[in-house]
């Protein structure tokens, strides 16, 4: 579904109202939930009035082939499917920012201060209380695969996550997890057998739990779960407590920007202490700087999780999840495993 | 005159900074083109390395290759200075099986990397890339064909790891520069020390002090002191000659004075008239040699303090001389001798020469043989060209002069031994100094079979005007 959100009443009001003929347009595509992101860009258009901001929510695989047609080139390009943000990235797609901001952000989340990771969301198992009430849930992912083999009736057609083929992330996290271990092939069997239903996005795999379709997910984005599970307290987020990745949002300033300036006011402010204090207090998307204080702070999390988080960090070795030959070799793994 | 012409430090310096100058910017080079070429070696062995990981990764399925690009074949080709990275995977047609960029690999690039691994420099769009090309064997079990394996990514770590070792080379080359031009100016400070203490030795001396140099010096300043010792030598030389010439004039001052005196005293202790007229006629005897005599130390004092002659002009000697030896001739002294001239040559005589000086230079050489001769004697003089010379001369057949006198005979207050006669003694004397304001030499010879014959060589001088 195509969801395209246009500027927030508040805008509109700005622009008739003053003097904001003269204001700057702004054009975000990302793959990022507009209500999650909500407070952090009316924080944003507090700051900067002058600037008319046109944020349109879309899928990472949307958002990348946007990227590329460039017709016209949007300002600045957020999504949460690291490979392909990188892969844009070394094609030459993406403008250095220099700024303080910049410089100051951590060297781990950022890549060539062209392109930064802003968001440091776990990656989490969720429930529901109907599968507690039935059997020990999962902590992890050994006990993932041992619940799907000795639970194997009961959870048939109920467990979910994410597809390969749809989704970028989910084909991130999936190659992830095979980077770490082999036996990741069995859950992927196990899954198979289980008949997994494969999503495109958390949020599907949340309204199925809540519907009661589902009773497990695996591999949900924690930012989502988390905030849905405050709503819907059917819903239980487990965060795996042998390792769980985290994925960065990544944003960067096309080179084709047709408003630059706008552009870098715009990240610059995601990179700020202000932007990132939002994020931390007002979204579950969790701070990636150390200095901002709230609920949602990496370093919150990682005092809560301990030293089993994962992020994947930004680096060239992404670069090897899209390369075509690679992807399909892995594919056909996925296919031949989970079909078995 | 003094012309201060710089100072020593500043003409080492800049010859010091000439030269570092010059060596500075050869060894800049060097160090601009081998930081290049390390940086250039650095970086290429990572390419190396990532080409390989990649060719590790090939394998065959059926009669296809196949490559899982390894991450961290990626990772390696990016580097810490997060290149962007190009990879690509060619069959041995030189067709793409796996690539992440669209950069055109130039089809000889293709054909020479396939005998040995080549390196290339890229520019597309405004990025400049450097490639690497390689072909590994591999072999399936229905193919056996090579794959080419390109690797690249941006210079950006390249240029920035060469501007940082060139850095380092400068910063190494001024901190040397700096030390050596300190520790030259420590070196010139105790080199020129000598001098300083020579020059302190010299503003000690005293006025009068023309002693030799007691002083340490170095070999350079060795000539500078010796020189300086023979001025010393000289000044003492001269200050001797000029005390003896003061106490030789006082003495003949003295000499008719005493005589005047004693005249004067005997005629006042007379009653006589007649007395008193002989005395008179003896007292200006007396005065008027006396005169003639301060007249002439004035005369040898001034040629010998006016120093260099300011006016020369071209002048002929012949027609000086002629119109000289005429004046003299009709003179009552000249009476009793026979004063003539030797056939003069034809053509002009010309010299560089002061007029007057030259007039009394031969009145005093013509004076003195008059002098010295007895009565009826021959005097001659003459005009010669002997080269680029002219030859004055002057001869007379009178007793001459011992061997032993003559070279003495042209100081003042020398009579040739004799004292017999009325003259001063410094007629020779000025003839002296004059021939040295002409440049002329004088020369005092035998004449035979007796007599004495008197020499002065001219410089000729061009035409006269």
């Amino acid at each position: 579904m195509r969801r395209v959100l246009l500027t927030t009443v508040l805008s509109f009001f700005c622009l008739s109202s003053s003097q904001s003929i003269s204001a700057t347009p702004l054009v975000v595509e990302a793959a990022l939930d507009r209500q999650v992101v909500a407070p952090l860009l009316e924080a944003f258009e507090q700051a900067h009035p002058e600037i008319e901001l046109t944020y349109r929510d879309r899928t990472t695989l949307e958002v990348d082939a946007l990227t590329e047609a460039a017709d016209p080139a949007p300002d600045v390009v957020i999504s949460s499917a690291m490979p392909w943000q990188m892969n844009r990235v070394n094609q030459g797609h993406a403008q250095r920012l220099d700024s303080v901001q910049a410089s100051e952000w951590p060297e781990w989340a950022k890549w060539r201060d062209e392109v930064f990771g802003f968001t440091f969301e776990p990656i989490v198992m969720a429930y529901r209380l109907d599968l507690a009430r039935r059997m020990m849930p999962p902590q992890t992912h050994a006990d993932l695969h041992t619940l799907l083999r000795t639970q194997g009736e009961t959870l048939q057609g109920k467990v979910t996550t994410y597809s390969p083929s749809l989704s970028g992330i989910g084909y991130t996290l999936f190659q992830q997890d095979a980077r770490y271990t082999a036996r990741f092939w069995d859950l992927v069997t196990a899954m198979g057998d289980a008949d997994t239903h494969l999503e495109s996005d958390t949020r599907s795999m949340l309204e199925g739990l809540t519907d009661g379709r589902y009773w497990l997910g695996y591999n949900l984005l924690g930012s989502y779960a988390m905030v849905w599970a405050q709503q819907h307290p059917e819903v239980i987020v487990q965060v795996p407590q042998d390792y769980a990745l985290v994925v960065m949002r990544t944003g960067f300033i096309h080179r084709d920007a047709p408003h630059p300036s706008a552009a870098e006011a715009f990240m610059n402010f995601l990179l700020s202490r202000d932007g990132q204090r939002v994020l931390a207090g007002q979204t579950p998307l969790f701070s990636v700087r150390p200095d901002v204080i709230g609920p949602y702070t990496a370093q919150r999390l990682r005092d809560q999780v301990g030293d089993r988080l994962y992020p994947i960090t930004l680096n060239a070795s992404l670069l090897a999840f899209v390369d075509p030959q690679r992807r399909d070799a892995f594919m056909t793994r996925w296919q031949r495993e989970f079909n078995r | 005159m003094i012309q201060v012409e710089g100072t020593l430090k500043a003409r080492l310096a800049i010859l010091l900074l000439v030269m570092v100058s010059g060596l500075g910017t050869l060894l800049m080079l060097e160090a601009f083109y081998s930081t290049q070429r390390a940086a250039e070696r650095a970086y290429d062995s990572q390419l190396e390395a990532a080409a390989l990981t990649i060719a590790e990764s090939v394998q065959w399925e059926g009669s296809d290759p196949v490559v899982e690009i390894p991450a961290a074949a990626l990772q390696i080709l990016a580097t810490r200075h997060q290149e962007r990275v190009f990879y690509a995977v060619l069959d041995h047609t030189g067709q793409r099986i796996s690539a992440n960029l669209d950069i055109a690999i130039p089809a000889a690039g293709h054909e020479e990397a396939a005998i040995t691994p080549i390196w290339r420099d890229l520019t597309q769009g405004d990025t400049r890339w450097r490639l690497h090309g390689r072909e590994y064997d591999s072999a399936g079990w229905e193919v056996q064909d090579p794959v080419q394996i390109w690797v690249g990514h941006t210079v950006s770590g390249r240029q920035a790891l060469a501007s940082e070792l060139f850095e380092r080379a400068i910063i190494r080359f001024v901190a040397m520069v700096l030390l050596a031009g300190i520790l030259m100016l420590l070196a010139m400070q105790v080199a020129l020390k000598p001098m300083r203490r020579l020059r302190h030795q010299l503003r000690r001396r005293k006025v009068d002090d023309m002693r030799p140099l007691n002083a340490r010096v170095p070999e350079e300043l060795r000539e500078m002191a010796e020189a300086l010792d023979t001025l010393f030598a000289r000044q003492r030389e001269s200050r001797d000659t000029l005390l003896r010439f003061t106490a030789d004039a006082s003495h003949q001052l003295k000499t008719p004075l005493a005589g005047l005196q004693s005249t004067s005293e005997l005629a006042l202790n007379s009653r006589d008239p007649d007395e008193w007229y002989r005395a008179l006629a003896g007292v200006h005897d007396g005065a008027q040699r006396t005169s003639r005599l301060a007249g002439q130390l004035l005369s040898l004092a001034r040629l010998r303090h006016v120093g260099e002659a300011d006016e020369l002009m071209p002048l002929d000697l012949k027609n000086l001389l002629h119109e000289t030896v005429l004046e003299w001739a009709q003179r009552e002294v000249a009476m009793n001798h026979d004063l003539g001239l030797d056939r003069l040559p034809a053509e002009p005589m010309v010299v560089q020469g002061e007029p007057w000086a030259l007039r009394e230079l031969l009145g005093n050489l013509i004076d003195n043989a008059l002098r010295y001769t007895p009565p009826g004697s021959e005097i001659t003089l003459g005009l010669k060209k002997i080269g680029e010379h002219i030859m004055l001369y002057i001869e007379d057949d009178g007793p001459g002069v011992a061997p032993e006198v003559r070279s003495r005979l042209f100081q003042p207050f020398e009579r040739g031994g004799r004292q017999d006669t009325q003259g001063s003694g410094l007629g020779l004397a000025i003839v002296d100094s004059i021939a040295q304001r002409h440049a002329a030499e004088l020369q005092a010879k035998e004449r035979l079979p007796h007599g004495l014959r008197v020499e002065l060589h001219f410089p000729a001088a061009g035409e006269a005007s």
